[in-house]
């Protein structure tokens, strides 16, 4: 694969095309959930909780039932007739098993839980008549604090788990407490960020159709893995995955928040059924930011044995996350990710950790990119704490730890394969971008006249692509595989297709891209059909930043594949022996003579009319028709790295932090468009710094959630942000087809590192260190209070 | 996210609204930009079975000089203000204050009235009115006029003088002298959201260069804007320079009772006090043609 893998032969990919859906979404002509009308439908909404934790003594629904054009009340009784009851028990030790029903009805277990649903013709009047609904609650005591949450005698979210500790997972190398014990010098560092939200500007929604004569049910809604998706949607509608079909629109984000089956969506579905009417559910941004998968809140404590000059010999991780009240996901899945990953570009021999993850009465969390995002700052911030108890230079301490960019692969401690990868030379071409040097001493000579300089540095290591063997080897249930379809039709015309499905990423274009190469035709000639399940085949859906490479391989090698039949039959029609020196360029069968390109008049769209039209001049044998599928299982991971670069000023009257540069040095490997990679980088890096600076979702003690609007859950707006400048140190992936990697979740880990050692740096006069996100003002004062 | 049922009622003229008051009385919520209404009425925390929409009443919006006073209608929205050279010339304190409110789509449809009425603790306008003596002036359902100091008018959080039944129509304030110097500094977590401290101070200095007149108010140290009048009375005849500024701001550390909230506590909003009046009366002093 080298000759394909050198990305100067690329005729297609590598190219920043426009985006072929920006036509549409930018005149206001795509057609997200909300555009789409469906005669007769009716509108409903949720019935939630005020209590964070209550059992449900009795719903009296009499009186909604009775309000104006109100067609039905439901409640979880209703619903445990028609669904079945999600049983999430993955055969991984330390998990335990967990059970969740459409809607509670034995008890509510966060501030937001669903308790009834209410369908009218109008979503003005199924509000007015869900003020109707009468609730009683007995109140129980809510547990709302994960460390608490462990205590003995804790509230119970789940009585009959007996403990609200769900997910213990250790690992150690065999010396690692001699390392610890022995050690000259042990470095503690602690971490945590907050609870968050993925925030993904179009909420959550779906329109639910069942047709009464096939027994078939429709549901269009904004998800990044349709097929996934259908197969919970029918079994717990215990209804044949036949007679279901996802069909997901324009999406306008979903950061992870839009990949599982939520209550909500069966609920709509199993009232679509059950009325034998279109039902349409909008979430309100309240309920998106009350009870739409939440994500982080996690604690981290590192140890790190050093020696004088601040050689890493061990180091230990300790890592407890709060995963709310129910369980989307197996609740270690993310957690454990960080643990695997920590040591990144460090050569650690010696590792151990502890990672335990919590329920409490919270609104249950799920994947956000990069769920994985804390072990980046995790690392970077540990090996800052070494230079500074040692009173070293941060960037030799890195120097010192980091594997050599000519000894990868190399293997971690937890056993990780990591490959393809330069962090050595990410970080020294952004140390020259920056100026690193001239950094310090205009640090140091500003500090004089009261200006607060500080340079956070963060090399990343992100896995990303997750092939099947690596769900296999973590116990996850699923696959990484991915499948594509490329198709020509009699007319010449191509259309191609996966299970991938887009949220804002721009696959149409980049796909395009991926297939033309591969077929050799125009990007412009090619058509991607994504988010039908109908017409798609069965994939494993966006997430894991595998878009790119799972989606994107797939489709480059059935593109190929289609490739060689035409070219088989080419040769045919031109009467030569083999298809040895033939090549399509443009859609064109061309000739390679010596090295000389020469076009026949032969195009795809006679090889795609003789195929389907006129078979019996095929080859022998060969099956009319051209179109391919393929299935492809990725690497168990693709590491990609990068180094980011924030240069902080901190205003230390009133705590305000200003970035003042921003540099990321990326190495994506080979790139299928790049300005689309561009805009996943700048996405990324924003998302980080915006959760870093802005980002809380607040429980107050008894666990009433009080970031409920936008006014209370701040997130970064264009102008808070600084202007990125991105550097590119590429090395193609060896193992994966065009020598592609994941790459979009990189720039949230690493600006989340970059911001917070950047604002340490400058803090460092007065001995304060960021510990906790987010980096907000009074937070920052508070800390300098008390370290004066 | 939606609203109670309610009746939209378009009033054409002031007549009009106080008659529809009158008749709706604890009924009815007059509706202007609808930025803060709005926003209540989605949560349901406002359910008003009727809406008078004042929008359609003509000169209400205006903004005239009236010798030593600007006269600012209800109407006006903070985007008209903030962009009016009149207001800039006259009292140029309040052009600055209300291009700081919000962004560009709030400032286009809030209006002056609507935010003096709904009284957030947080907003500029409340804290002008303290600031400058403004004079609030209100039309009642018998057709008569009453006019309101503003520290009169703004009681407490979301909390006026206005009865139920009552139009703010306009607002009245006085212009500032020749060579009296101005600043509005606030400090938000982010560009265009509410404050989280925010200083108005005016400067006007004698002959001497000794100090005639301060105004100095403060907004987000209590449930209203606070107007710090000792500090100001005992300014009077010192000399501006930099220990007077640093005396002042030690001083308005202490104003208030600040609580703690998500976003700041009680200590952290009597630092930004300190940092945000010192950076005022410097500004202010440059501006006054002496500094
Ligand atoms: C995203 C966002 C950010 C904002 N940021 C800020 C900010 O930084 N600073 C700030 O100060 N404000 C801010 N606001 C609020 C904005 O300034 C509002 O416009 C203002 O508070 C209310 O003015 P309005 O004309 O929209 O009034 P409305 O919302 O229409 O009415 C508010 C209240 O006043 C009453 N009312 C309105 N007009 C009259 C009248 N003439 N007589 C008697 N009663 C009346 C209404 O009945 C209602 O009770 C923000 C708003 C939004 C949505």
């Amino acid at each position: 694969m080298s000759r394909v893998n050198d990305s100067n032969n690329f005729l297609s990919i590598g190219k920043s095309l426009p985006r072929k859906e920006d036509r549409r979404l930018l005149t206001g002509q795509g057609r997200y959930l909300d555009d789409i009308q469906v005669a007769g439908e009716l509108h409903a909404c949720f019935v939630r909780s005020p209590y964070q934790h209550a059992l449900i003594l009795a719903i009296d629904t009499e009186a909604a039932e009775a309000a104006p054009e109100v067609v039905a009340v439901v409640t979880g009784k209703d619903l445990a007739e028609w669904t079945t009851t999600h049983r999430m028990a993955p055969p991984i030790d330390g998990l335990l098993p967990i059970e969740m029903t459409a809607l509670p009805a034995d008890k509510v277990r966060f501030h937001g839980d669903p308790v009834a649903c209410i369908v009218a013709t109008d979503r003005y009047l199924a509000e007015d008549a869900s003020e109707l609904v009468e609730v009683d609650y007995e109140p129980l005591d809510p547990v709302c604090d994960m460390f608490k949450a462990m205590e003995d005698g804790a509230p119970l979210i789940e009585k009959d788990m007996g403990t609200n500790l769900i997910s213990h997972q250790t690992f150690e190398t065999g010396n690692i407490l001699h390392v610890m014990e022995s050690a000259g010098r042990v470095v503690e560092s602690t971490f945590s960020t907050p609870r968050q939200t993925p925030l993904p500007i179009e909420t959550r929604g779906c329109i639910a159709e069942w047709d009464e004569g096939t027994q078939h049910l429709t549901v269009h809604v904004g998800n990044q893995a349709p097929h996934p998706y259908r197969s919970a949607l029918a079994g717990r509608l215990k209804l044949k995955e036949t007679q279901v079909t996802v069909i997901v629109p324009d999406v306008g984000g979903g950061f992870g928040q839009k990949i599982a089956l939520y209550r909500e969506e069966l609920t709509i579905a199993a009232l679509a059924r059950h009325l034998k009417r279109p039902v349409r559910w909008r979430e309100d941004r309240m309920e998106n930011l009350l009870a739409a998968s939440h994500a982080r809140e996690d604690f981290v404590r590192t140890r790190a044995a050093v020696d004088a000059n601040g050689r890493i010999t061990g180091l230990t991780l300790e890592l407890v996350e709060d995963f709310g009240a129910y369980c989307f996901f197996p609740a270690n899945y993310l957690a454990r990710v960080v643990a695997v990953i920590l040591t990144g570009p460090y050569d650690i021999g010696e590792y151990a950790f502890d990672v335990k993850v919590v329920l409490t009465n919270k609104c249950g969390n799920g994947p956000m990119r990069a769920p994985m995002a804390i072990t980046s700052w995790v690392m970077e911030g540990t090996i800052d704490n070494i230079a500074r108890e040692l009173g070293l230079d941060p960037v030799q301490v890195r120097r010192l730890n980091m594997v050599a960019d000519d000894a990868y692969p190399h293997v971690m401690a937890t056993g990780e394969t990591m490959e393809d990868i330069n962090p050595g030379a990410a970080l020294e071409r952004g140390l020259e971008a920056i100026g690193y040097a001239d950094f310090r001493r205009r640090q140091e000579a500003d500090r004089e006249h009261g200006i607060y300089r500080g340079l956070g540095i963060c090399s990343v290591v992100e896995s990303t692509t997750y092939g099947s063997k690596f769900y296999k080897a973590a116990g996850i249930p699923g696959s990484g595989h991915e499948c594509a379809w490329v198709k020509v039709d009699p007319s010449g015309t191509i259309r191609a297709s996966a299970g991938v499905m887009a949220t804002g990423q721009g696959y149409e274009t980049s796909f395009s891209q991926a297939v033309a190469e591969g077929l050799g035709v125009n990007p412009q000639d090619v058509d991607i059909k994504l988010g039908n399940t109908d017409i798609a085949p069965y994939g494993m859906g966006s997430r894991g930043a595998r878009g790119g490479t799972a989606g994107g391989g797939t489709l480059y090698l059935a593109a190929t594949g289609v490739r060689e039949k035409a070219l088989a039959i080419a040769a045919k029609l031109l009467g030569l022996n083999t298809a040895y020196q033939l090549t399509m360029r443009d859609g064109r069968v061309c000739r390679l003579i010596d090295d000389d390109i020469q076009e026949t008049d032969l195009t795809l769209a006679d090889i795609a009319r003789t195929a389907y039209l006129d078979p019996t001049r095929l080859p022998d044998g060969m099956e009319p028709g051209l179109e391919v599928t393929r299935a492809y299982d990725p690497p168990p991971m693709t590491y990609s790295n990068s180094c980011h670069f924030c240069e902080v000023v901190v205003d230390v009257p009133t705590g305000a932090v200003e970035i003042s540069r921003y540099v990321v040095v990326e190495n994506c490997g080979n790139v299928l468009n790049p300005q689309i990679v561009e805009g996943q980088q700048l996405g990324a890096i924003v998302m980080g710094l915006s959760g870093s600076l802005f980002e809380q979702v607040v429980y107050d003690e008894s666990g009433y959630n009080q970031t409920g609007l936008l006014a209370d859950y701040l997130v970064a707006t264009a102008s808070d942000m600084p202007n990125i400048e991105i550097l590119s140190v590429a090395t193609p992936n060896r193992r994966t087809p065009i020598g592609l990697k994941g790459m979009a979740e990189g720039g949230v880990m690493g600006s989340i590192g970059a911001i917070s050692n950047a604002v340490s740096d400058a803090l460092s006069p007065f001995g304060a260190v960021v510990e906790n996100h987010p980096i907000s003002p009074s937070r920052l004062r508070l800390m300098l209070r008390e370290k004066t | 996210m939606k609203p109670a049922p309610f009746t939209y009622h378009d009033a054409q003229s002031l007549e009009e609204a106080l008659a529809l008051l009158a008749e709706h009385g604890d009924e009815a919520k007059l509706i202007a930009g609808g930025q803060s209404l709005v926003a209540m009425m989605n949560l349901r925390l406002a359910q008003p079975g009727h809406l008078i929409d004042i929008n359609g009443i003509a000169g209400l919006d205006g903004i005239e000089r009236d010798g030593e006073s600007l006269l600012i209608g209800a109407l006006a929205c903070h985007a008209d203000i903030a962009g009016s050279d009149l207001v800039r010339e006259a009292c140029p304190i309040l052009a600055d204050a209300a291009g700081h409110i919000g962004q560009y789509a709030i400032r286009q449809r809030g209006t002056i009235g609507g935010s003096l009425s709904h009284a957030d603790p947080a907003a500029e306008w409340p804290l002008m009115a303290i600031l400058m003596d403004a004079k609030i002036e209100i039309a009642q359902p018998s057709g008569d006029r009453r006019t309101v100091e503003g520290a009169d008018f703004i009681q407490s959080i979301y909390t006026t003088d206005l009865g139920p039944d009552e139009v703010l129509t306009r607002v009245r304030f006085p212009c500032v002298e020749r060579d009296e110097g101005w600043a509005f500094k606030s400090f938000a977590r982010r560009r265009g959201d509410y404050f989280i401290v925010a200083v108005g101070a005016t400067l006007a200095l004698d002959g001497a260069g000794r100090v005639s007149r301060l105004r100095l108010a403060l907004g987000g140290m209590e449930v209203t804007a606070i107007r710090l009048v000792e500090i100001e009375q005992e300014a009077i005849g010192n000399t501006p320079d930099g220990d007077w500024i640093e005396h002042i701001a030690a001083a308005a550390r202490g104003a208030g009772e600040p609580a703690d909230d998500q976003h700041a506590d009680a200590e952290y909003r009597r630092e930004l006090a300190c940092v945000l009046v010192t950076d005022a009366l410097a500004e202010a002093l440059n501006r006054s043609g002496r500094g």
